[in-house]
């Protein structure tokens, strides 16, 4: 049957536009039920004795829950206990429609098997489509078909399902006239809050019950403390006519009345927006896109370097705010340098995600309501309501923000999941890899369905198609414990006294098709991340450290370049070509070292590797020539107890001669893949550009060498490099290494693009004109995109519409930014964590270091024994601080009598200060030199610390 | 136009009939054809009607659409006419063939509703100066047999009182800067007065006599025709010779006359079957074109 649906839509050039859509009516689609004899399915998911607890509805039951029921309980849907659940059509498209990561959730529990959900089309089924009706809204006609189609569906249970005795549906819903007019019609119905206390055996399931509008009013007092929010349309109007701007808010990590929002104004440039103050801050939450109003220029502020912590607890909310109005107020008049400052008018998009934070358990024991406060500072306290707070207390646990009513100090929102034990690795794991965003689910099972069967060979057409390189001696250089090897090498003599050099990489595109779902995952992962201990990998195992990974004596596909060099490491040929190769050996950079340096061997390997080095150390010098820069930055390497898989020492890594060897010819290969890409797409290469930093983030290394009476030219990558060799001091021999930490600060970060959309390739840092990122496809994405693009160059591989798309490309290429940005974020937290980890089993060490910044009220210390960088304040929050004198230009920070340079060298210890479970510190306090009220004295060097070691 | 081959001996039968007040077809001088009609039959138009008028069929669909009003009269809308004449209806219309007649048709329907009184265009003023509602009425010949233009008056007038508007109201902000806000209830639409709307009568000189609604033979026997468009009051908006031949002062009035009584009594039964049809509302079985 044919029936069509008429809308009207306004045009973007405002005219109004009428839209007839066909809609189909079907007498084909099923119930979906178990039990069901008259519908001719061929599978069912609704379960035949649905069963649960429940004290209002003893008898076997399906849920159909209305739109925004699943919008804001999704939450109470995911848990296991809730099954056989009727997902009608009509919800779906409301939840697709109203918010996308809802309706991915709810997709994901309707794949899952266990949990029995059902999507019934009620909107194509003959008998439960209805038409909207004059004078009905459209949210009316969508209640009245959710309460068509759950009528059908208890007539048809009951006339097709005689078996399944006393059978029911039982629509859940929120909307107190939707429940009438059901009840009216003879419907079972109940509110999601009275279906889900009334489940006996799962009490805990209520704490996720996100609070719905009524529960709201009877939480707080009626006093209103924010302002409204606009209605969107008069904020879409605003920002037509320029009186609102939109942008994007970021809370200030360090003071919670500040917030900056960035406007994204004509093209590239952003401006940045301050707000202060609790009213003008309006319940907005990091990362909101929000609209914002310029306050006239006489209240413009100057943001403050003040450090304030939200501190308040839930009972006082009043007593508190005349407190944070003062604060508020003595930021502004302590203002020298004002800047544009707004209040926020209303909020456009929220982008409100589960938080992973801790509990600030109530001061009256009986009470169900309490504080959460997230692990990230940016994100306000929010008030959830829970019966287990006694349990959960001293666990992490996820929270999600119901909602921010403009009468309630903090937002309400309600308990998702627990994930463990504060302090806990494998806790402290998962949370750092929840707020860096980085997806680490184990791999469903359409991924895995794409991997090759096993046991897995390379067929004769692979041969076919392939160059047979397994007669040469290649072999792999990587750091110890290393299982996947996306590069190996080779070098030898050639009859007319040339070197062939070829650079073989894991062919990880021949095994991950475009556009399937391993493709999409991969993509959306973007890298593999590495923390302490873990490895959250990009592919799944199978290939990144099997069928990928080119392990020693077995044949591998891989993609390989291959080189003519002169013995003056010039380049005169370049070929690339797929091929398969058998690793002769796997070896440690240390290893590798040592054949080189022995003497006594002469077998193909050393040779191999001895061509190798030495070409690379040519390549080398003419790359620094070229004005390369070589940065420093302290890599730390943890020793982990192999048992408790607790870090037991700390050292920074150590760089060897076949380090270099390795990434010098990773970087030839990357740079020759990247002119070839370029020249065959000149629209569409995915390529990696390190842009020139700007001269101003340059001033505080200036400043810095110059209280060392040292120049730094940085007119150029060439002078940079120039001078930062030139530069030493006698008797400071770290001198030019804590310069060139100093330098790398000051870089800009390097990114992925596409050609088509930019026109500035040169890497800085490289001195390269183009550069790419081809080397590693095993943990990088961003390789596979460039395999299939050379691929494609050399005629091995066929193109695909979205490789040639550069939007697309570009969209790419942003993710994967964004996922390297995150993944190195959460790899410096891994650090951070596993150095507290250690020093927690150390106790106190006293530690010389230099300091590497000075600040206002701080100095920031580097210990270069660990890597470890921290902070001496010399104001105290209980103490009267010192008397300090800050020198911008010096930078020198004078404290009493005695004044601080950058690279002085210090005396501090070092502890774990555990005060704050949440966010534990390393806290350094100075030892040496002894200033009187400011420094500590020397503790005792623990004899105490060593013994818990000694012990087990 | 299509045209048919008529012999001597035919167009004496003809004429001694219509002489007598008694056509070929067994009507009298002033007697339309069986005449269909249905409104509402293309869904993506704003307003539409079909009409069948002996072989003759007609489609118009009217589209409302946002514009800008013409700056002599910046408080009306206004309607724009199209006629196609597609090459389903005789093969001549191929190619360009229909355009001189396409555009002959539409010069005519401007014409026809170039007055103050046929359409309330006050009434399509969204916000004076700066928007209004356009009606384009668009014609398609589906079939030619004949009288086209009382077939086409007829059904544009079926269309236009088919027609929904969108409602739409102008809101205007604190910075006095106005933005057009849609309804979002689809059944939520203005209509138009179509009660003035002319219809044409078409009265072809045959022999002494004349009559209406001519058959391709019976035009073809005729030397010229006069177009009259009258309203429901019997006020005639437009009038038009066409055609080769010439006619007396004498008998333009006295087919002026005939046309406002013949136009009168036509509008009546009009009204009272659109009517008809809009009470049965949704429930009403839609014959549509394969009807």
């Amino acid at each position: 049957m044919l029936k069509s649906k008429t809308f009207i839509k306004k045009t973007r050039s405002g005219g109004v536009m009428k839209i007839v859509r066909e809609h189909y009516l079907r007498d084909d689609i099923w119930c979906g039920s178990e039990v069901c004899a008259d519908c001719k399915q061929e599978s069912t998911v609704l379960q035949g004795d649905a069963c649960i607890e429940s004290n209002l509805c003893a008898y076997p039951h399906y849920l159909i829950p209305d739109t925004n029921v699943v919008l804001h309980q999704i939450d109470v849907l995911e848990d296991p206990v809730i099954r056989n659940v009727i997902i009608l059509q009509t919800v779906l498209q409301e939840v697709r429609h109203r918010s996308a990561p809802v309706y991915k959730r709810l997709k994901d529990i309707i794949h899952e098997k266990e949990k029995h959900f059902y999507t019934f089309t009620n909107e194509h089924h003959s008998e439960t489509f209805v038409e909207r009706e004059p004078g009905e809204s459209a949210n009316d006609r969508n209640d009245r078909a959710i309460r068509v189609a759950t009528k059908w569906y208890s007539q048809h249970l009951k006339t097709s399902a005689p078996d399944a005795e006393g059978l029911k549906v039982v629509l859940l819903t929120n909307d107190n006239g939707n429940k009438q007019k059901a009840e009216e019609s003879g419907l079972l119905v109940y509110k999601c809050e009275e279906y889900i206390k009334s489940l006996i055996a799962n009490p805990e399931l209520v704490d996720c019950l996100a609070l719905s509008n009524d529960d709201k009013n009877e939480v707080t007092s009626s006093k209103v403390l924010f302002p409204e929010h606009l209605p969107l349309s008069r904020i879409q109007a605003g920002i037509k006519s320029g009186t609102f701007l939109q942008g994007t808010f970021r809370a200030s990590r360090d003071n919670y009345l500040e917030a900056t929002v960035f406007v994204q104004g004509e093209g590239e440039d952003t401006t940045e927006v301050l707000i202060q103050g609790l009213q003008n801050l309006n319940r907005a939450v990091h990362q909101d896109v929000v609209a914002v109003q310029l306050l006239p220029r006489d209240q413009w502020v100057a943001p403050s370097s003040v450090v304030l912590q939200d501190e308040g607890t839930a009972k006082d909310d009043d007593a508190e705010e005349e407190e944070e109005e003062e604060k508020a107020l003595r930021i502004s008049a302590a203002e020298a340098s004002r800047k544009p400052t707004a209040r926020i008018v209303g909020i456009i998009k929220r982008s409100w995600r589960p938080f992973c934070g801790m509990l600030n358990t109530s001061q009256i024991k009986e009470s169900t309501r309490h504080l959460f406060t997230p692990a990230d500072r940016r994100i306000p306290r929010i008030r959830i309501e829970t019966r287990q707070a006694a349990t959960l207390a001293g666990q992490r646990i996820m929270v999600a923000i119901d909602g921010w009513p403009k009468h309630s100090r903090y937002p309400n929102g309600h308990f998702v999941r627990s994930l463990g034990g504060a302090g806990d690795k494998e806790t402290e794991q998962e949370v750092l890899l929840l707020e860096h965003d980085v997806p680490h689910q184990a791999f469903s099972q359409a991924v895995l369905s794409f991997l090759p069967k096993m046991p897995w060979c390379i067929t004769p057409e692979d041969m076919m198609k392939r160059e047979d390189l397994r007669h040469l001696t290649v072999c792999s250089v990587d750091p110890p414990g290393c299982t996947d090897i996306d590069d190996a090498l080779h070098c030898r003599e050639l009859d007319n006294g040339n070197l062939e050099v070829g650079v073989h990489i894991a062919d990880v595109s021949h095994f991950i098709r475009p556009g399937n779902a391993m493709d999409k995952e991969a993509a959306n992962r973007g890298t593999t991340v590495y923390l302490c201990g873990k490895r959250i990998d990009m592919v799944p195992e199978l290939l990144s450290s099997n069928l990928c990974s080119l392990r020693s004596n077995v044949e591998r596909l891989a993609f390989s370049c291959i080189w003519e060099i002169n013995h003056k490491a010039e380049i005169l040929k370049t070929r690339f070509t797929k091929s398969v190769i058998n690793s002769k050996a796997s070896l440690t950079y240390a290893e590798a070292q040592m054949k080189i340096d022995d003497t006594s061997k002469n077998d193909d390997i050393t040779k191999s590797l001895r061509g190798l080095n030495k070409i690379a150390k040519i390549l080398k010098r003419h790359r620094i020539e070229k004005g390369a820069l070589t940065l420093s930055s302290l890599e730390v390497r943890f020793h982990i107890d192999s048992e408790t898989h607790d870090p037991i020492d700390l050292q920074t890594k150590e760089l060897m001669e076949t380090n270099s060897m390795v990434e010098e010819f990773m970087l030839l290969a990357n740079i020759s893949v990247a002119q070839k890409i370029y020249d065959e797409f000149p629209d569409c290469a995915m390529l990696r550009k390190h842009p020139a930093p700007p001269p101003s983030n340059y001033d505080i290394l200036l400043k810095a060498a110059k209280s060392k009476e040292v120049e730094i030219h940085t007119d150029s990558a060439k002078a940079l490099a120039d001078s930062l060799d030139m530069a030493r001091v006698d008797g400071f021999p770290y001198f030019n290494t804590l310069l060139r930490i100093l330098a790398t600060r000051c870089m800009m970060q390097a990114v992925y693009f596409c050609s088509g959309m930019d026109s500035d390739f040169h890497h800085y840092g490289l001195a390269s004109p183009i550069y790419t990122h081809f080397t590693s496809p095993i943990r990088r994405y961003a390789d596979i995109i460039v395999h299939r693009l050379l691929a494609v160059a050399i005629g091995a591989d066929s193109t695909y519409p979205d490789l040639m798309d550069k939007q697309k490309q570009s969209a790419l290429s942003n993710n994967l930014n964004y996922r390297h940005k995150m993944s190195q974020y959460a790899q410096r937290a891994s650090v951070a964590f596993h150095t507290q980890l250690f020093f927690k089993s150390r106790g106190i060490l006293n530690e010389e270091g230099f300091v590497l910044f000075v600040r206002k009220n701080a100095i920031i210390v580097l210990i270069p024994k660990f890597g470890l960088e921290g902070t001496v304040f010399f104001d105290k929050k209980d103490k009267a601080a010192p008397n300090l004198v800050f020198d911008e230009e010096g930078p020198s920070l004078k404290v009493e009598q005695h004044t601080f340079h950058i690279f002085d060298r210090v005396k501090v210890t070092i502890s774990l200060d555990d005060s704050n479970i949440q966010h534990q510190k390393i806290r350094m306090s100075l030892i040496d030199p002894v200033i009187p009220g400011v420094s500590v004295p020397v503790p005792d060097v623990e004899p105490q610390a060593k013994k818990p070691k000694l012990d087990r | 136009m299509a045209t048919v081959q008529v012999s001597e001996a035919e167009k004496v039968y003809i004429l001694h009939g219509i002489r007598d007040d008694l056509r070929v077809d067994g009507r009298g001088c002033e007697d339309y054809r069986h005449m269909e009609i249905e409104t509402d039959v293309v869904s993506n138009t704003d307003g539409s009607a079909k009409i069948t008028l002996g072989h003759t069929a007609v489609l118009v669909g009217v589209k409302a659409e946002i514009g800008k009003p013409r700056p002599l009269v910046p408080n009306e809308g206004y309607l724009e006419f199209f006629v196609d004449c597609s090459a389903n209806a005789t093969p001549e219309f191929e190619g360009r063939g229909g355009e001189e007649l396409g555009t002959e048709l539409s010069n005519t329907l401007y014409k026809v509703f170039n007055n103050k009184h046929s359409v309330d265009l006050k009434s399509l003023s969204i916000s004076a100066g700066e928007h209004c509602w356009v009606l384009y009425v668009d014609v398609l010949l589906l079939q030619c047999d004949g009288n086209l233009y009382d077939a086409i008056s007829i059904a544009i007038k079926a269309a236009l009182f088919n027609t929904k508007i969108p409602r739409v109201h102008i809101s205007s902000d604190d910075e006095g800067g106005k933005e057009i806000e849609l309804s979002d209830d689809p059944y939520d639409c203005m209509r138009l007065d179509v009660e003035n709307v002319p219809c044409i009568v078409t009265l072809c000189k045959v022999g002494h006599r004349h009559v209406v609604d001519a058959t391709l033979q019976e035009k073809a026997c005729s030397v010229a025709s006069l177009i009259i468009s009258v309203t429901h009051k019997g006020t005639v908006t437009c009038t038009r010779k066409v055609g080769g031949g010439s006619l007396d002062p004498e008998s333009i009035y006295e087919m002026t006359e005939a046309g406002k009584r013949v136009g009168k009594a036509l509008h009546a039964p009009l009204m009272k079957l659109l009517q008809q049809e809009e009470s049965l509302g949704t429930k009403r079985q839609k014959v549509g074109f394969l009807g």
